[in-house]
């Protein structure tokens, strides 16, 4: 839920349970006050009864007291409390009834006690209450809807900056060169924040920049000395005085430098896919990729007399090609290279699911460990950095990559 | 052949001098941008090799300068940067082929010799040794006008055995000719014996002769 929903939210329970207990407050307090009223009127009635009962030693006649009921019951009470309270009122005009309020206490004449009850319409008083009602309802409507307009659109309006850095701070990608744009916002807190995010953006960006530059360098700087020692080697064997022991040591040097060289590849290669400099995709149809590979690693394949078997649909992925070239390369590597004389290997591409099964050493490799980097298996001459590189292809561009051991079969299997 | 080698690493400048002027071509070195320019300006080559990172600037200097004059010769780049960037931009301003650091003697002559051919004698040309008659564009080998069917990585051996002639070439050098990137996996050179034994065989059965010496296991030479 978004921030400005959670402060509707809040904001709307609130103004709703206020107005609801002020509107109770409200109405219970008018209506006492409009009772108050009415009771004082009444007593000053009674009063009126009272003396003209006292002046004239007789009973009032009702049309006297306009619009009010007064009747007189004779009573044997010697006393009786004046008393107060809600009774129907009989509209003499109107011939209905309403709501009514009425006094009685007890009155002496001529001797004889009588009941005097005064009653008078609560009509006027309701009606008053409920356009009270009315108006305070209406501006509690009027208030919400205003309250709920001006919380959508201001403060949608408020929040927009934020928005857009944070759709900034989501596209944005260190090996871009592109720059944040600090944006106009009203609110203090929201400049900032954008001042802020576009000031670590681009130390971000040079930092990245920074280690890029690095990594180009170190390379630069192991793959010159590389390049010397193979040159070296590659003129130290045209000397026709050396002999065997020394030709011996020079292949030894040679496979060394070789296997540091291509160590050195492995981890820049790591580096520019972890660092996604490998990034431009493009549609590749991975059945012609594979049947390209077939030819390429044919000879390898025959050399120990491995049998290959494919069943392959055509199946396209949205990638990089270099990267699904390596890919494709390593599996197959690891299937020739782990595997055994005359053993097999079944590859099957269909729906998005590719499958490589090579037969080789017949205990499965520990699943946990085999993607990481120099995790080598125990009769490994590689680098140990071959899965990982697939693992991190895999990861780049979200496949799937799974190592299972099946039918006395390695299996690694990508899900595109 | 003339040949500028522009590197300026002293160790890897020497190796390549060495190797090429064994076999008759005329090298001259630079070790800095400068003075590259300054012989490319005076004299004509056949072939630059041109290293990209040099103390006083970028090698696609030279690049962009036998452009503006409009020279023709052929320029070899090699970098330590295994960037697809510098690449294509060192191919696109006239460069004729890009190797990277590092690289094998062998693999580095080879290539030079087949963009050199490509560029003197255009694409229809015979490659000629002793008896042996190469037909580049038809990809055909002869010997005394016999045919000679190779299969592809034979018929590339012998294109590099013949570059590197009377030079002892290492079997890692062979295998990463032939199988570039997939060289990784390579446990033991077996594989290139029996290709060797092959395409020896195939060649001695019509001109009588063994081209091929075996060097103390760690290579063979074409002689």
């Amino acid at each position: 839920m978004k921030l400005a929903a959670h402060y509707n939210k809040a904001s709307i329970i609130i103004s709703v349970t206020v107005l609801f207990i002020s509107g109770l407050i409200y109405y219970f307090v008018i209506n006492r006050i409009a009772r108050e009223q009415l009771d004082s009127n009444l007593s000053e009635e009674i009063g009126e009864v009272v003396d003209y009962v006292n002046q004239n030693q007789r009973l009032p006649k009702s049309v006297d007291f306009d619009e009010d009921l007064t009747t007189f019951a004779k009573t044997n009470l010697a006393k009786f409390d004046t008393k107060y309270f809600d009774t129907p009122y009989q509209n003499p005009r109107e011939k209905k009834v309403e709501a009514g309020r009425a006094v009685s206490t007890l009155i002496k004449c001529k001797g004889e006690n009588f009941i005097v009850t005064i009653v008078v319409s609560r009509e006027d008083t309701e009606y008053l209450i409920q356009i009270i009602f009315i108006i305070t309802l209406s501006l509690t409507t009027v208030l919400l809807t205003v309250l709920i307009i001006t919380n959508r659109y201001i403060l949608n309006g408020l929040w927009r900056p934020f928005y857009y850095i944070l759709n900034q701070v989501k596209s944005f990608n260190v090996s871009d060169n592109k720059k944040m744009d600090i944006i106009e916002a009203k609110a203090d807190e929201f400049r900032e924040l954008g001042e802020a995010v576009s000031t670590m953006s681009s130390r971000v960006t040079s930092d990245y920049h920074g280690l890029k530059t690095f990594t180009e360098n170190a390379s630069h700087e192991i793959m010159t000395p590389l390049a010397v020692i193979t040159s070296k080697l590659d003129t130290l064997i045209q000397d026709e005085t050396l002999g065997p022991d020394q030709f011996a040591q020079i292949t030894d040097i040679y496979s060394a430098t070789n296997k540091l060289s291509r160590l050195n590849q492995s981890l820049l290669l790591l580096v520019k896919i972890d660092n996604n400099l490998l990034h431009e995709t493009e549609k590749l149809n991975v059945k012609t990729i594979i049947r390209e590979k077939i030819q390429q690693f044919n000879e390898l394949i025959q050399n120990k007399n491995i049998e290959l078997d494919y069943m392959l649909d055509d199946v396209d992925i949205i990638a990089n090609r270099y990267l699904t070239d390596v890919l494709i390369n390593n599996l197959f590597s690891n299937a020739i290279r782990h595997n055994k004389l005359h053993g097999q290997i079944k590859i099957t591409l269909a729906g998005n699911k590719l499958l490589f099964q090579n037969s080789g050493d017949p205990s499965p490799l520990r699943e946990a460990t085999i993607f990481t980097r120099f995790h080598k298996g125990r009769s490994s001459d590689g680098t140990g950095l071959g899965l990982a590189i697939m693992k991190n292809i895999c990861n780049q561009r979200n496949f799937d990559l799974k190592y299972e051991y099946l039918n006395d079969l390695h299996s690694f299997e990508i899900t595109f | 052949m003339k040949l500028l080698i522009v590197e300026d690493e002293p160790g890897l400048r020497e190796s390549i001098e060495k190797y090429f002027t064994e076999e008759g071509s005329i090298c001259e070195t630079s070790n800095t941008l400068e003075s590259a320019l300054q012989k490319i300006a005076i004299y004509e080559y056949d072939c630059i090799i041109l290293d990209i990172g040099l103390p006083d600037g970028e090698g696609f200097a030279i690049l962009d300068y036998l452009k503006l004059h409009n020279k023709q010769d052929c320029v070899l780049i090699i970098s330590a940067r295994n960037s697809l960037d510098d690449k294509i931009k060192g191919l696109n301003i006239g460069a004729d082929d890009y190797i990277t650091k590092p690289f094998h003697l062998a693999e580095l002559k080879a290539r030079l010799l087949a963009i050199f051919r490509r560029k003197a004698f255009g694409s229809t040309n015979v490659l000629n040794y002793k008896e042996i008659s190469i037909d580049l564009l038809g990809r055909n080998v002869s010997i005394d006008e016999k045919n000679i069917v190779l299969t592809r990585k034979e018929y590339e051996m012998l294109l590099y055995f013949i570059a590197n002639k009377g030079k002892v070439i290492s079997k890692n050098a062979i295998a990463e000719h032939l199988w570039g990137d997939e060289m990784d996996m390579l446990d033991s050179f077996d594989f290139i014996y029996t290709h060797i034994k092959n395409l020896r065989k195939k060649l001695s059965d019509i001109s009588g002769k063994d081209y091929f010496a075996s060097v103390y296991g760690v290579g063979y030479k074409f002689v």
